[in-house]
């Protein structure tokens, strides 16, 4: 129970970061050796559903290693970011946090999420999913150490992701 | 499954190995008979009275034959269309709803064909499983637009270099080769001449000594001669971005990317991945890299170009916008189509907007046309001359 709601409190607290753009403070819960994922998904039949997602290694909207999370975080800070510049507006919201297994310095973590974003005066997104997050205790604090992201479309119905779920 | 135009058809490999190109339309009431992406199956069942097709689209049965169509069901009438025609070139394979169509290699001309070149004579490759793909509010002719500009890279993704993405001076050759093929094929972008050829040869018979280039990457995948002979003269030296017309880019990434219209305002990009099968684990690995991490809806590069593009869109809709003549003149008249005894024609330039004029003017020749024939008939030939 315990476990559940420090679970709880980082994903909200990282919720909370990222809603107010604190980005470089999003990238200190990060390890150095996140792996931060979003494979394909695709429609399949009942019979093959096993083809719905693509595999690690393979094709994804996200791969993405500390290294390049921090890219993408520095490409909005320089300014001229066009794709988030004016900056989108940006909440999201976390539910049913669950911790799966695990131990108290290693936790894998289920949750859902309602990213829902705004850009300009009518220009709406709305990603829904799930995560299996990995947390891990360092120093005493929680830090994400593995993200793999379960979006709800086959198609992506925007324009760019360049948000972070 | 992919689309033609705005038409859904099913793309499937048949127990003969033939691929046949197929309208997802059942006959009866027009209900899709395939709702997968991709996938196997034995027939295709429809889901509301349950016809069921074959893999080839002949019609195998229908409920009721006896019962309730009195045995008066013509099924060889019945069964789902086919594409016109279906035909493949080095593995890539194009159809068309059109039996007055020109045959594949006539349709792509020398232009066309090297496009597709570029990859085949890199050796045998692998399709990756999953295709990218997004929706972007613009008209697809931007989009295509963009593949022959390197003239928005600096501006546009910016900041992608300054945080060491990629490189400033990889990004924007100032040598550009332009080569223009019949019905709209283009291929555009970096290009070296020939003394740069030359002298990377001389380099590489020195063991590698010298200055390295910012070319040496793509020359080093053309040193063998069979690719060269494959190339031609002219298409060793090209580096650019082919786009077989209307909607087809073949990008340097190891992707093609096909842009497919969703009326006239909103497009969807489809990234397909590839690998050279017999390269080294390291080097498809780092294709993997470019191709999860350059284009697609989150790629450090390509989302920006989403945004410019819708916004392209966008601003000239209105009714006033709409009106203006956009620019579209860098490089006119300024520059010289060369030929070659290869008949490989080529401009070699800077920075330029050649490709771009070439596929509004084909574009419009295509829509001024109301058959084939015409098209064939009035079609410009590719300019020579001052263009
Ligand atoms: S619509 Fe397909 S069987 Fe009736
Ligand atoms: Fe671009």
């Amino acid at each position: 129970m315990l476990l559940t709601f420090e679970a709880q409190e980082f994903l909200l607290n990282e919720a909370r970061l990222l809603d107010a753009r604190k980005f470089t403070e999003w990238l200190e819960l990060l390890t150095d050796d996140i792996h931060y994922w979003m494979p394909i998904r695709r429609t399949t039949q009942a019979k093959e559903l096993e083809l719905e997602f693509t595999k690690p290694g393979g094709m994804a909207f996200f791969d993405d290693s500390k290294e390049i999370l921090t890219m993408r975080v520095q490409r909005l800070a320089v300014g001229r970011a066009w794709a988030e510049d004016p900056p989108s507006r940006m909440r999201h919201l976390i539910t049913n946090i669950s911790v799966e297994g695990g131990d108290a310095n290693e936790l894998s973590v289920h949750s859902n999420f309602h990213l829902y974003r705004t850009r300009l005066n009518s220009e709406e997104d709305s990603w829904i999913g799930s995560r299996e997050d990995l947390l891990r205790r360092v120093d005493n604090r929680l830090m994400l150490a593995r993200r793999h992201i379960y979006l709800e479309q086959t198609v992506i119905l925007s324009q760019n992701m360049s948000s972070f779920f | 499954m992919n689309y033609i135009g705005e038409d859904e058809v099913i793309v499937v490999r048949d127990r003969k190995n033939t691929i046949n190109v197929l309208v997802n339309s059942c006959s009866h009431r027009g209900n899709t008979v395939c709702r997968a992406e991709l996938g196997t199956t034995n027939s295709f069942l429809c889901s509301y009275h349950g016809w069921n097709f074959n893999l080839d689209g002949t019609l195998l049965a229908a409920p009721g034959e006896e019962a309730f169509y009195r045995g008066e069901l013509n099924k060889s009438d019945w069964g789902l269309m086919r594409a016109a025609k279906v035909e493949s070139y080095r593995g890539f394979v194009f159809a068309t709803m059109d039996a007055n169509a020109p045959a594949l290699a006539d349709y792509l001309g020398w232009v066309g064909r090297l496009g597709i070149d570029f990859i085949a004579s890199r050796g045998e490759v692998e399709f990756l499983d999953g295709v990218h793909k997004n929706r972007i509010k613009c008209n697809w002719k931007i989009a295509v637009d963009n593949l022959y500009d390197w003239y928005h890279v600096k501006v546009s993704h910016g900041t992608a270099m300054r945080v060491g993405f990629v490189s400033e001076e990889a990004m924007a050759p100032m040598s550009q080769m332009v080569l223009l093929g019949e019905y709209g094929h283009g291929i555009g972008g970096p290009g070296i001449s020939e003394a740069e050829l030359a002298a990377f040869d001389a380099r590489m018979a020195n063991g590698g000594d010298g200055d390295a280039q910012w070319f040496d990457l793509f020359a080093s995948r053309r040193v063998d001669p069979k690719v060269r002979a494959e190339l031609g003269p002219v298409g060793t030296r090209s580096f650019g971005h082919p786009n077989i017309f209307p909607n087809l880019w073949v990008s340097i990434t190891q992707q093609v990317c096909l842009r497919i219209p969703r009326g006239p305002f909103e497009t969807e990009l489809w990234w397909f991945n590839y690998l050279i099968k017999d390269a080294p684990e390291s080097q498809r690995r780092q294709a993997i890299f470019a191709q999860n991490h350059v284009f697609g809806p989150a790629g450090l590069l390509e989302q920006d170009d989403g945004e410019n593009w819708s916004h392209s869109t966008r601003g000239a809709r209105g009714p006033i916008g709409r009106m203006r003549p956009l620019n579209l003149s860098m490089g006119r008249g300024r520059d010289q189509v060369s030929a070659d005894p290869s008949g490989q024609s080529r401009i070699e330039t800077v920075v330029n907007e050649h490709g771009q004029r070439w596929t509004y003017q084909s574009w419009q020749e295509w829509m001024l046309a109301d058959s084939w024939q015409e098209l064939i008939a009035s079609h410009s030939q590719p300019p020579t001359g001052v263009v």
